[in-house]
């Protein structure tokens, strides 16, 4: 539908604002996800706007309809990190090979594009933004449309108004500066993209400036407010493509196609004040014209305080779903660094109990400044006290946790990677013990852990190792801070920490001292908790059970059970390893050790 | 710690029914925070302390 640039649908008093009716306006909606995830952020969407989504070849991207009054709710969507209203998708666009001709294909096309309802779109969604953000928006809002939308609309969370990391929680912080946060990860409104494509992103202007005409406000109805009422809109093209086969780069696409925008519409471009942000996103064939709905991504939303490796909301989100969290669920992060998870969690899954810990006192302290920080919103929209947090956090050890066998329902961390804290050789060591000591602390059966790591090998090797109390049930790959990582759902075995394997009965002779060895391998049991038995009269039972063995001794004996013994001395580990591999159980050594701590005990009178 | 007459010692018999107890438990489990003590180890006896209501569970090098 070619549209003149006096559009009525724009300018901010051509007629009423946006009447009721267009509240019932059907939008295409395009999210950005977090790439691997889009399969989750389509259950939220399903589950919470009863919309079916479409996930398109272009990785890291869904698509769903939502009337328009529903804008509210789409925002509050916590596996989205941007949104966009579709103007026209093209599922197969035949892009000539010419470059000059390709790109004037784009600036024709800017004339034939539906924009009117898509910009009715963006114009209600102006008006829940202008509640949150500190800048003037040129489009006007009538207190009839108003209402209608916010009713009920609670901000989508966008922008945190606290700053000053250093201050503590206890201090009151005088609010309403917006958040300034570094952003440690990608920039902004770039979607992450894998390498294998040719690929860029620009984003510009048109060549030309046109002079922003005041017969832009000649348009405007009469009787409107006075705010910004004469300016004419101001608006970039944001282009990512995607794909090796085109003639062009987006840089050149962005700045002929903006060209026409600006032809077309007689808005004055833009780059970093602009209110219309169009997007073009192309992907091979595939290319989808779009309207920025969201200025900065949602994904910082919960983080106030941040750390080296602060995870993205939205990703917590999604692996925090991955475990399907059931109320009164107890969830732990045991590496938690500035608490971007059990944050997400405890604000999401309020019907679960959330524990966090970590052994650094700085990502302690963080985590526990952004709790508050949480508390404080939640504070803010009423003068009564907050209620709590269904969250807490301790300073711990991963090797030593303070948690009872099998007490924990769930378990969801980001490991670390080796790359921005610690290193792979320390993964190498810390990888099983986390798994060990996640596994014991987790109900077996029913338990599941979702773990992110980048150090693939190292996971995959130390799970291995710990089979018989975890099995992987999923992996979905992702990007995380431009690395390629993975996260892993496993689910806890049936296997208990400690054995118990079940009874025989014997016939023993009496009076004899008893021990008892694994067949195959020589190590050592317990029989009733104690490394002999004596088969008394009044003694009834003899169980006979695995001891819970060290991580070291443990894993000694697997690295026996998986090498030959002349081949000890080959591995690449420290010679000391090589000397207690060789130290294999010895039934004779420990007869004479156990016949020496007998005497002796025996000797100071311990034994009657 | 501030609450000492309201608690029984030891868990009556039947408590998941004693609600008067529940609500105690709940109040003192849940609802109260400690910002500065400690906490002890029932087997050891060793003490960790809390600071800004963050316990530490760290174990000294000989401890692990």
């Amino acid at each position: 539908m070619a549209e003149g640039a006096g559009d009525a649908g724009l300018g901010p008093g051509a007629g009423p604002a946006p009447a009721p009716e267009d509240a019932e306006l059907e939008a295409v909606i395009g999210a950005t996800v977090p790439t691997g995830f889009e399969q989750t952020a389509a259950e939220e969407v399903q589950e919470k706007l009863g919309s079916a989504s479409r996930i398109s070849r272009d990785r890291g991207k869904i698509y769903f309809a939502v009337p328009a009054r529903s804008l509210p709710q789409v925002h509050r969507l916590r596996s989205v990190d941007n949104l966009f209203v579709v103007v026209q998708e093209f599922k197969d666009y035949q892009f000539k090979e010419n470059k000059e001709h390709a790109l004037k294909d784009l600036e024709d096309l800017v004339k034939k594009l539906p924009w009117t309802n898509p910009l009715k779109v963006w114009e209600l969604n102006n008006s829940l933004k202008k509640k949150k953000t500190k800048r003037k928006k040129h489009n006007l809002q009538s207190p009839v449309s108003k209402e209608k939308l916010n009713d009920g609309g609670e901000e989508g969370g966008a922008d945190q108004k606290d700053t000053n990391d250093q201050e503590d929680c206890a201090q009151n912080i005088a609010g309403g500066e917006p958040a300034d946060s570094p952003d440690t990860e990608q920039p902004q409104g770039v979607a992450a993209q894998n390498s294998g494509e040719e690929e860029d992103n620009e984003q510009l202007d048109a060549k030309d400036e046109v002079q922003a005409s005041s017969g832009g406000g000649a348009k405007s109805g009469d009787g409107q407010t006075a705010e910004g009422e004469g300016k004419v809109l101001k608006f970039r093209v944001t282009c990512n493509r995607a794909g090796d086969k085109h003639s062009f780069t987006s840089n050149e696409a962005a700045r002929d196609f903006g060209g026409a925008v600006q032809e077309h519409f007689q808005w004055k471009a833009d780059m970093t004040n602009f209110d219309v942000e169009v997007l073009l996103n192309i992907h091979s064939n595939e290319m989808v014209v779009g309207i920025a709905l969201t200025e900065e991504s949602l994904h910082r939303r919960n983080i106030t305080h941040f750390g080296p490796t602060t995870l993205r909301s939205t990703l917590a989100y999604g692996m925090l779903r991955l475990c399907d969290p059931q109320p009164t669920d107890i969830i732990v992060d045991p590496m938690c660094g500035t608490g971007a998870i059990p944050i997400e969690g405890a604000a999401e899954w309020p019907g679960c109990y959330h524990i966090a810990g970590d052994n650094n006192p700085q990502a302690v302290k963080r985590a526990a400044n952004n709790i508050c920080s949480l508390l404080r919103k939640n504070e803010s929209k009423d003068s009564s006290p907050a209620p709590g947090v269904p969250l807490d956090i301790i300073q711990w050890d991963i090797c030593n946790l303070p948690l009872r066998t099998g007490s924990v329902d769930i378990v969801v961390t980001d490991m670390p990677f080796g790359k921005r804290i610690g290193s792979k050789k320390k993964n190498w060591d810390l990888y099983p013990a986390c798994l060990m000591e996640m596994g014991r602390i987790c109900t077996p059966g029913t338990g599941r852990a979702v773990l992110l790591t980048q150090d693939k090998k190292c996971f995959a090797k130390a799970l291995s190792r710990v089979g018989h109390i975890w099995r992987r049930a999923q992996t979905v790959w992702v990007n995380v801070g431009g690395l390629h990582a993975a996260v892993y759902l496993l689910r806890r075995t049936w296997d208990r920490a400690e054995e118990r394997r079940p009874c025989c009965v014997f016939m023993l002779s009496t009076w004899h001292l008893w021990l008892f060895r694994d067949e195959g391998t020589g190590d050592g049991l317990l029989v009733n908790q104690q490394e002999l038995f004596v088969a008394a009269p009044n003694v009834t039972k003899a169980d006979i059970t695995l001891p819970v063995f060290t991580l070291k001794e443990r894993c000694l004996q697997v690295v026996r059970s998986l090498v030959s013994p002349t081949d000890y001395r080959r591995l690449d580990i420290v010679r000391s390893l090589h000397e207690e591999l060789e130290d294999r159980p010895d039934i004779w050594k420990d007869l004479e050790r156990l016949s020496l701590e007998r005497s002796e005990a025996l000797r100071n009178g311990i034994l009657e | 710690m501030g609450h000492p007459s309201e608690l029984p010692p030891e868990p009556v018999p039947d408590y998941e029914g004693d609600e008067e107890f529940l609500r105690r438990v709940h109040h003192v489990l849940l609802e109260v925070e400690v910002l500065e003590g400690s906490l002890q180890c029932p087997d050891s006896g060793r003490r960790f302390p809390i600071s800004r209501g963050i316990p530490n569970l760290l174990l000294s090098e000989d401890e692990a």
